[in-house]
């Protein structure tokens, strides 16, 4: 039929032309026939007819899946959003954190020097809040009412806000947002009787729709109210969604600006207004809940709902849009594709909408969640607050709110914020502001954290040890454990637990009471030395004997039954006062120096535990102290009252070379050496000197390398830190010093202990692990500074 | 006055290898030079350094001490000086001869180190009295200074009297060569028995070591 219909036509019109061109046209007609029969009128008009409405189906179907694809782009977007503002506010965090850091540095700065730091260094990250030194000084209350930092408080605090709102932009917390936004709108009425106006507003609102955005954000609440009953939880995010966009629509993309504007008004009472009104709206939108629930409206319910889907959308993409700093064109490409979207594809939209917004909700709450969470520093915590919450979530209407009541409840009296000021308890924005201030107080408890590796260590008092009753003359730490020994002149050694603390009246530094005390010498104790192994140590004594003792556990009760067993053996052989004790870092060998003029070396636990005995010319006098030399374990170094020192080799007990350090002292008087020590990894010698040096000396040569004026009055006791980085060094100054060895300057001066008589500080050493130093004084006391 | 003498001051400093017999051998100091927070301490130890038995001139307080400072590092000494005899006693006094801190037979004396007083041996109880004494005595919290002390502290040196006390009278009647031996070398005894009469620190009842030939009379001079 197709066939017969256009070949007769064309023979018709051609046929009749020529008949010279009869053969071209018959082949041309035949042709024609091949042809013809797709052509016919009405079958292209069909054709075409057909394909056009396949094609309009197909497109229709793009656009349906352009529309869900976007819509889920936009959802994505909002989640990345979220995800981005978390970020930034762990960042903010890290850097309030770095800026509590400092600040405590400072105080301490201040409290040690008397001078401030810096003042650069301590202004606060300016993108955040300044009242975080209100937290840290526990002054906020104060700050907060009145001060000169009242501006730059409140626009931090603004600023915190924001982000918060930021972070919590999707539907839960929109309607804080909302709330806001309307604030901000309400600016326009900005005046004494602002709240007033509010509060009437509130009143009004809900039955007379006086004011148009309002309005319009209640309907779509009222709607869906009626329509779902149960899903009273997306009320709020839909009359949020409204005023936001409506907001939107009237601003566009100039919303952060307008809330920059509002801020940096600054100004008490614009900041506290908005507060308010922030607070009533929250109240409002409760309100209008309530009414809702009545179910008073005769809009159609679809179309609010696609439409405040549509406006949930577009706002989620206009914020996305203008809180990220990329330019905003393809954003807002999306923006106007959205419109075609809701306009073109409602129904499918609401569909979309049970099951989007949901996940959304979801999403935010566990960002919430998060968030809390982290303020009260314990996340598994907040994981479980998190999977708890977001059932009940579904079926409220407050539930960020109550969120953040629930945590402000914990926080509030930490915070000490008036109740003016805090007074907007409906809302979660202030509550969660809060939150976010109040965690700026917890850096406080690092102080001692990593960062501050990155800086010069400055050692302040921690431990004050009391309980001698006389001057303490040797103290030594365990080699691993945070326990300290000590040994006075009122007879006794005792045992200190730094982890045992009793916290002392004015918190500055702890006061630790000791978990033994060793009885058995008979006069004071004038030396000290504990095993390598932490288990024993020994003492020495003006009753000429050195004790070994077993150290008990450093948890033992103070006020255990008497064992005799802790003194496990005393070395005899000595006949005058054990001034000095070294012992072996690897080899269960001890050195000991007398009044006697007589260096012994012991082998403890042994049946003859005395090894060898060096003496030297009586013109020397006697030792005053004795060290191995740790990078030649043969060897050992004795200074004398002569102001000589001798290396031993401890095999055969000659003297190897003797240190130029008579040489180099001033001749006239007694400049005796009160204490040699040796450096752990380096062949030098260190020397104490009672003519206020500290002189160093190289073990092969003998020849002085350094020699300093190292205190004010004689030195008398030395320690190297474990890696030979740093010396201690104390005198009867009263201070100790601590010297780079490397640059051979003073790092760190402390003044540590009294005077009595004209001694002051006896001996002091390093923890060989922790970051442990302590110092002995004459005023009974021992002190341990971090 | 020697201290004037720049040329060659006296510097009063046990330092180290300084033998025995030489320790704190240096010449007397005034009171009024000790300038050093620890006066009283280092006035006391100078005294009894000087001659332990003359104990009227050792429990002799310097003009304008004050009195509640002075008690104090008294107590201070006598506890240091009592590890002296607590030594003596942990190599003789046998926690299972002596189960109980007695002295007479009329009281066993409880452990007060303890969170609820306990029968403790003897040996326990000198040790733990010690301890809790150095506690007491070095707490911040009641002696946070030793230039002046608060009244309401002061009042606590009459508790840690009385129970030191009980080390004295324990070694006294069940360690007596040892009490002699340690008393003839300090006469810790009888000072601190002068010293609690004179301050009225313990009630006259319980001082149970007939340590002074005629104590009515000790008495008598040192109230008169």
């Amino acid at each position: 039929m197709i066939e017969d219909g256009p070949g007769s036509q064309h023979g018709g019109q051609l046929g009749p032309g020529s008949g010279g061109l009869g053969m071209v046209t018959k082949s041309q007609q035949d042709d024609g026939i091949k042809q013809r029969p797709q052509y016919s009128m009405p079958g292209i008009l069909h054709f075409l007819q057909t394909e056009w409405a396949r094609f309009e189906m197909e497109r229709s179907q793009w656009e349906v899946e352009r529309a869900e694809l976007q819509a889920r782009i936009a959802f994505l977007q909002g989640e990345r959003k979220g995800q981005e503002n978390l970020k930034q506010d762990l960042v903010r965090r890290i850097k309030m954190l770095e800026f509590a850091l400092k600040q405590e540095r400072a105080k301490y700065h201040k409290l040690k020097y008397g001078t401030d730091l810096n003042p650069d260094d301590l202004k606060p990250p300016n993108f955040d809040k300044e009242n975080k030194d209100d937290q840290i000084d526990g002054e906020i209350s104060i700050s907060t009412s009145s001060g000169s930092s009242n501006a730059t408080w409140r626009q931090g605090r603004q600023l915190l806000r924001q982000y918060l709102q930021e972070i919590g932009y999707t539907d839960t917390i929109i309607d804080v947002r909302s709330a806001r936004v309307r604030s901000l709108l309400g600016l326009q009425t900005q005046g004494g009787d602002n709240d007033a106006d509010i509060s009437q507003s509130v009143l009004v609102n809900g039955e007379q729709q006086l004011n148009k955005r309002d309005n319009q954000g209640k309907r779509a609440g009222l709607k869906k109210l009626g329509n779902m009953g149960n899903e009273t939880a997306l009320i709020d995010a839909e009359n949020a969604v409204m005023t936001t966009f409506d907001f939107l629509n009237q601003s566009n993309v100039v919303e952060d600006e307008d809330d920059l504007s509002d801020e940096n008004e600054d100004g008490m009472a614009a900041d506290d207004e908005s507060e308010e009104r922030l607070e009533r709206k929250g109240i409002k939108l409760k309100n209008d809940t309530n009414e809702s629930l009545a179910g008073v409206d005769d809009n159609d319910p679809d179309t609010e709902e696609a439409l405040a889907e549509f406006h949930f959308l577009e706002s989620e993409m206009v914020e996305g849009a203008e809180k990220r700093d990329s330019p905003s064109g393809e954003e807002e490409e999306w923006v106007v594709d959205q419109r075609h979207i809701s306009e073109l594809k409602e129904q499918y939209k609401k569909e979309r909408k049970g099951k989007k917004n949901r996940p959304t909700r979801h999403a935010l709450q566990a960002m919430l969640a998060t968030l809390g969470g982290d303020d009260d520093d314990d996340d598994d915590v907040s994981a479980d607050n998190n999977s708890d919450r977001l059932p009940s979530d579904e079926n409220r209407d407050d539930d960020v709110p109550a969120g953040g009541n629930q945590i402000n409840y914990a926080r509030k009296p930490m915070m000490g914020m008036p109740d003016d000021e805090e007074n907007d308890s409906g809302m979660g924005l202030g509550e969660l502001a809060g939150l976010t201030v109040t965690n700026e107080a917890d850096p406080m408890n690092y102080d001692i954290s990593a960062p501050k590796e990155v800086y010069r260590k400055t050692w302040n008092a921690k431990y004050t040890l009391r309980s001698h009753f006389d001057g303490v003359r040797a103290l030594a730490f365990h080699p691993v454990e945070p326990v300290l020994l000590t040994a006075s002149e009122d007879h006794t050694l005792k045992l200190w637990n730094l982890q045992k603390t009793v916290p002392a009246k004015k918190a500055a530094s702890l006061d630790v009471e000791p978990v033994y005390t060793f009885r058995a010498h008979i006069g004071p104790v004038l030396s000290l030395a504990v095993s390598p192994s932490g288990e024993q140590c020994y003492s020495g004594g003006m009753d000429t004997t050195i004790r070994c003792w077993n150290i008990p556990n450093s948890s033992i009760d103070p006020y255990d039954s008497f064992d005799p067993n802790v003194l496990s053996d005393t070395l005899v052989a000595h006949t005058d006062a054990v001034w000095g004790l070294s012992i072996h870092s690897s080899k269960n060998q001890l050195l000991s120096c007398s009044g006697d003029g007589t260096v012994r070396l012991w082998s403890p636990g042994n049946k003859s535990p005395l090894l060898n005995t060096f003496t030297v010319d009586s013109e020397d006098g006697v030792p005053t102290s004795v060290d191995f030399v740790r990078c030649d374990p043969n060897q050992m170094v004795a200074s004398y009252t002569s102001s000589n020192t001798y290396i031993f080799d401890i095999e055969t007990g000659k003297q190897v070379l003797m240190l130029e350090t008579k040489l180099n002292s001033d001749s006239s008087g007694s400049n005796q050496i009160n204490r040699v020590i040796n450096h752990p990894t380096l062949p030098v010698s260190i020397t104490a000197h009672e003519d206020r040096h500290i002189r160093f000396f190289d073990n092969n040569s003998g020849k002085i390398i350094h020699s300093m004026v190292a205190h004010l009055d004689s030195v008398t006791s030395l320690a190297i830190d474990p890696n030979g980085l740093y010396l201690l060094s104390g005198s009867h100054d009263c201070s100790i010093r601590l010297w780079n060895l490397d640059s051979k300057t003073c790092v760190q001066e402390i003044t540590s202990h009294r005077k009595k008589f004209e001694e002051s500080i006896h001996d002091v050493a390093f923890h060989p692990q922790k970051p442990y130093i302590a110092s002995a004084g004459a005023d009974a006391l021992a002190k341990v500074f971090v | 006055m020697k201290m004037a003498n720049e040329a060659n001051p006296i510097i009063r400093r046990n330092r180290p290898g300084t033998k025995t017999k030489d320790w704190c051998n240096w010449e007397d100091e005034s009171f009024d030079e000790m300038d050093s927070t620890l006066a009283v301490q280092q006035f006391i130890q100078q005294a009894i350094r000087k001659d332990f038995t003359n104990v009227e001139q050792i429990l002799n307080p310097p003009e304008g001490q004050d009195e509640g400072v002075w008690k104090y590092e008294h107590l201070r000494q006598f506890c240091l000086e009592l590890n002296g005899i607590a030594v003596k006693l942990q190599a003789e006094c046998n926690p299972e001869t002596c189960t109980q801190m007695t002295a007479t037979e009329q009281w066993i004396f409880l452990c007060a180190a303890h969170k609820t007083p306990k029968e403790c041996p003897a040996i326990d109880y000198t040790r733990h009295t010690l301890d809790g004494a150095a506690c007491l005595l070095n707490s911040n919290k009641y002696f946070p200074s030793r230039v002046s002390i608060k009244d309401s502290s002061v009042a606590k040196l009459g508790s840690v009297c009385r129970r030191v006390y009980r080390i004295f009278s324990h070694a006294y009647f069940h360690h007596r060569t040892l009490f002699d031996e340690y008393e003839n070398e300090t006469y810790l005894c009888r000072r601190f028995t002068k010293f609690v009469i004179k301050y009225n620190l313990m009630s006259k009842d319980n001082l149970i070591v007939p340590i002074l030939e005629d104590q009515q009379t000790i008495e008598g001079e040192s109230e008169a």
